[in-house]
């Protein structure tokens, strides 16, 4: 039905689409999701062929293919004879969008051609459950609801084949919400579909397939419940993370940085928490594996730690039996367990301060066949007893700057800068009574908060956290675990989180597996 | 509704009350202030009397003011000692020339102003649009009576295809058809040239509200509709341009009738309201200037009255807004 090749949009020297490639066919509902300003409108716009009234040099190349026909090659009387009749637009429901001194009826109306169209009309008022004793009301007179109902009867009015709805539930209320998108779905049979939206709600209910747009790009795209389910970009990761659903427990996440978008490079890199090299110079191209297309030079978010088959036994007691998960790069993975279930020598394992039976640990995709300083740089744990993690021989300074010293990469002032910085990260003073303090004038928050900044003071990739916050009040408490959602956010950590409490598991994580009687089971937590 | 009536009535009575308190307020009694120092000597007894009884000198200021207002709903605006004649009566004569020529004037710049400030607006920057813009702004900057002589002067005095003064030629015996064409004939020439002189405000402001009003979100779902080009142009953003126009219009009514038609009538000596407002004040003829600007003024607020609600009805948001 309609196919986008290499679809490139400017005003002036500013490109706003940078070489789009999808296609919407027959009875696809396509949402296209993305931040403000990555170029939603813009699509619709260009497919309308209403760039050129929107701003002034306007440039449009590639192809917008419409059964068979290139609409961008299109003179402007043929795109009249094709608009609102084959593909029509809801547009965002902003002020003014309908004429504002004219009645809605008549604003419907003046699409058909017939002088006699009031029927037609009121079927399809009521079909939206507007009330047709409404219709002759101006565009103030009526809610945001009910306009947006004045809009999608106006764009399926003359039954199109295509329909363009650009943020059709934004400014809606929940209940009125559903009761669009039930309506959508109803009117969208049978039809082909282009969904703008940045409610990522709306794009999960009503479409089948999803592309995502970041800087004009599309950096992801496959079936909707696929993206959704299992993001492999980090963008879409993140631009999911940051919507609150109804089944999210865990905290608001944003993605770091300002949508700023830079054309050297992948156009994510600088808000990317995996970006390497090759991110900055090249633009990754769209590349499709298993449906799922994706711009990544990472192929998606990678893998931290992946363990597999892990075996342990104690005395002819087997605590881990054949035990495989992997921690993603940005992701917290909860292990959750009874006391005494394997939790913490599983840490131990991955740390490499136990030896495992059977089995084997990548870090990222690498096989890990020797512990030395190169592993400790990436991976970091926090232990369960704060006290007993830190030398009470040993000030905060001392403590926290230690595992710079065994990795020897900085000179004494630069460990003192560090030391500084990373505790003010975790919220604690950089004085120098602070620092030269020791462990036993510290209260059990900050020394938690200690341990915290001696394990981040690497940059590690990898955090694993056992039990980091039962000895923590729950002011403390929540005050970690915010901390550490930041920290996450801005540096793309992969946690591996250990707890034997459900509702801090809750909060803090984007899977949660259960360890009981050695096997580690996928749980769901609503 | 209700409360417009009311505000209109007010405004009424303090024009009135305004124009009955002016001469009594100025030094000096009301009837030498309206006539002059010297009236009660110069003048014949019947006439002192007359003019005694007609402003109730002797009575309270109080009844004065009601016996004045009995006497304006009858009619009775006062005595013009220079026409020798009522004041109501001679302001019936002037009147229906400023009506029909006001009217017209405005009807006939209005449509032109509208129309051409749309289609400029529309084709903003295009060739017809630059032309119309500076054409009229220049002509714009012509004071009115410069542009009237220039009329008359041109098609007057030069062709000489068009009677230059009056409303007809005296003791011309036309009958019948001959009357009316030789009336229409006198009257181009001052039309036309008031037609000009009213044409760029609105046009201005027209042009501008469609300079904005295209912009509008309702013209991209317009133009996405499909609609035709007219459609758009007339049906939505002019339709929207309508709305300050009519605001404009209604607001300069005064300004057009007073000084329109006194600088027009007078350059083409068009026996109006103009004319004869000029020539009270030259003569220091006070009943009349007093009556005309009574006149005026209500004619202003019924003009007004109905620009409130045909205001209402080309933006139904104001209705809303009570």
């Amino acid at each position: 039905m309609l196919k986008v090749k290499n679809l490139r949009t400017s005003y002036g020297k500013n490109e706003i689409l940078k070489g789009l490639d999808f296609e919407v066919s027959k009875e696809d509902i396509v949402a296209v999701i993305g931040e403000s300003g990555t170029g939603k409108t813009t699509l619709a716009l260009a497919i309308m062929g209403l760039l050129r009234y929107q701003q002034d040099n306007v440039k449009i190349s590639g192809e917008i293919v419409f059964n068979g026909i290139d609409l961008s090659r299109l003179k402007e009387d043929e795109l009249k004879k094709i608009r609102w009749s084959k593909i029509s637009i809801v547009f965002q429901n902003v002020d003014n969008i309908l004429n504002p001194v004219i009645p809605v009826f008549k604003q419907i109306k003046e699409i058909l051609n017939s002088n006699d169209g009031t029927s037609i009309i009121n079927d399809m008022l009521e079909k939206m459950d507007f009330p047709v004793s409404r219709a002759y009301a101006y565009p103030y007179q009526l809610s945001m609801g009910e306009k947006q109902k004045v809009m999608l009867a106006m764009a399926y009015i003359l039954n199109p084949e295509f329909v363009i709805l650009d943020e059709p539930t934004s400014a809606l209320d929940f209940e009125s919400k559903n009761n669009l998108i039930k309506i959508i779905k109803e009117l969208s049979s049978q039809k082909a579909v282009l969904l703008a939206t940045h409610d990522l709600d709306t794009a999960q209910n009503i479409s089948n397939k999803t592309v995502v747009l970041y800087g004009g790009n599309i950096i992801e795209s496959g079936s909707t419940k696929d993206v959704f389910t299992n993001p492999r970009h980090p963008y879409t990761r993140g631009l999911i993370r940051s919507y609150p659903s109804e089944t999210r427990t865990k905290d608001l996440q944003g993605i770091k940085g300002n949508p700023g978008f830079t054309d050297n490079g992948c156009c994510f890199w600088p808000r990317c928490t995996q970006a390497i090299q090759i991110c900055k110079e090249e633009k990754p191209l769209l590349t499709e594996s298993n449906g799922r297309k994706i711009a990544c030079h990472r192929y998606g978010i990678i893998p931290l730690v992946s363990v597999s088959r892990i075996k342990k036994t104690y005395e002819n007691r087997s605590i881990l039996k054949s035990i495989s998960f992997d921690v993603y790069e940005g992701e917290t993975l909860t292990i959750l367990g009874r006391s005494g279930s394997g939790k913490t020598t599983l840490a131990k394992i991955i740390m490499g301060l136990i030896k495992p039976d059977d089995g084997e640990i990548c870090l990222e995709n690498m096989k890990v066949t020797c512990w030395d300083s190169a592993f400790y740089k990436k991976v970091q744990m926090i232990f369960q007893d704060t006290r007993a993690a830190l030398s009470h021989r040993l000030n905060i300074l001392e403590s926290v700057t230690e595992p710079l010293l065994i990795q020897k990469c900085k000179s004494n002032e630069e460990m003192v800068d560090a030391a500084k910085q990373v505790l003010s990260e975790v919220g604690l003073p950089g004085s120098d009574d602070f620092l030269y303090s020791y462990p036993h004038h510290l209260s059990g928050g900050e020394l938690q908060r200690v341990v915290i900044a001696r394990a981040l003071i690497l940059s590690p990739r990898v955090l694993i956290a056992d039990e980091p916050t039962s000895a923590l009040d729950p002011s403390i408490q929540a005050k970690v675990l915010k901390l550490l959602n930041q920290i996450q956010e801005q540096r793309g950590l992969g946690m591996l989180f250990i707890t034997h409490d459900l509702g801090v598991a809750r909060k803090v994580s984007d899977r949660v597996m259960e360890i009981n009687n050695g096997i580690l089971k996928e749980k769901i937590l609503r | 509704m209700n409360k417009r009536w009311v505000s209109y009535i007010i405004a009424f009575f303090i024009i009135i009350s305004l124009n009955f308190a002016i001469p009594r307020l100025l030094p000096g009694d009301p009837v030498s202030a309206i006539y002059g120092e010297d009236v009660m000597v110069k003048l014949s007894e019947d006439v002192k009397e007359y003019i005694n009884s007609a402003y109730n000198i002797d009575k309270p200021v109080i009844s004065q003011y009601f016996l004045y207002l009995a006497s304006l709903f009858k009619g009775n605006l006062g005595y013009s000692l220079y026409y020798k004649q009522s004041v109501g009566k001679l302001l019936m004569s002037y009147m229906p020339f400023t009506l029909l020529l006001m009217g017209l004037a405005v009807i006939i710049s209005s449509f032109f102003a509208f129309i051409l400030g749309i289609e400029s607006g529309w084709r903003r920057g295009k060739k017809i649009d630059l032309f119309l813009l500076y054409s009229i702004i220049i002509s714009s900057g012509f004071p009115s009576f410069f542009i009237a002589a220039l009329f008359l002067i041109f098609f007057g005095i030069t062709l000489g295809a068009l009677p230059m003064q009056g409303a007809r030629t005296a003791y011309s015996g036309f009958t019948g058809f001959g009357i009316t064409s030789d009336f229409l004939k006198h009257l181009v020439l001052p039309l036309s040239s008031l037609i000009f002189i009213l044409i760029p405000p609105g046009y201005f402001l027209t042009r501008n509200a469609m300079l904005s009003n295209i912009k509008e979100p309702y013209i991209l779902l317009a133009r996405a509709k499909g609609l035709s080009d007219s459609k758009i142009r007339y049906g939505h953003a002019g339709r929207n341009s309508l709305i300050p126009f009519v605001t404009q219009t209604g607001m300069r009514m005064g300004t057009i009738i007073v000084t329109g038609s006194l600088f027009i009538e007078m350059v083409f000596s068009y026996p109006g309201m103009g004319s004869l407002i000029y020539n009270s004040i030259l003569n220091r003829d006070y009943p009349v200037l007093q009556g005309s600007l009574l006149i005026v003024t209500f004619l202003v607020l019924i003009i007004n009255f109905f620009m409130d609600i045909l205001y209402v009805k080309i933006d139904p948001r104001i209705k809303y807004a009570h």
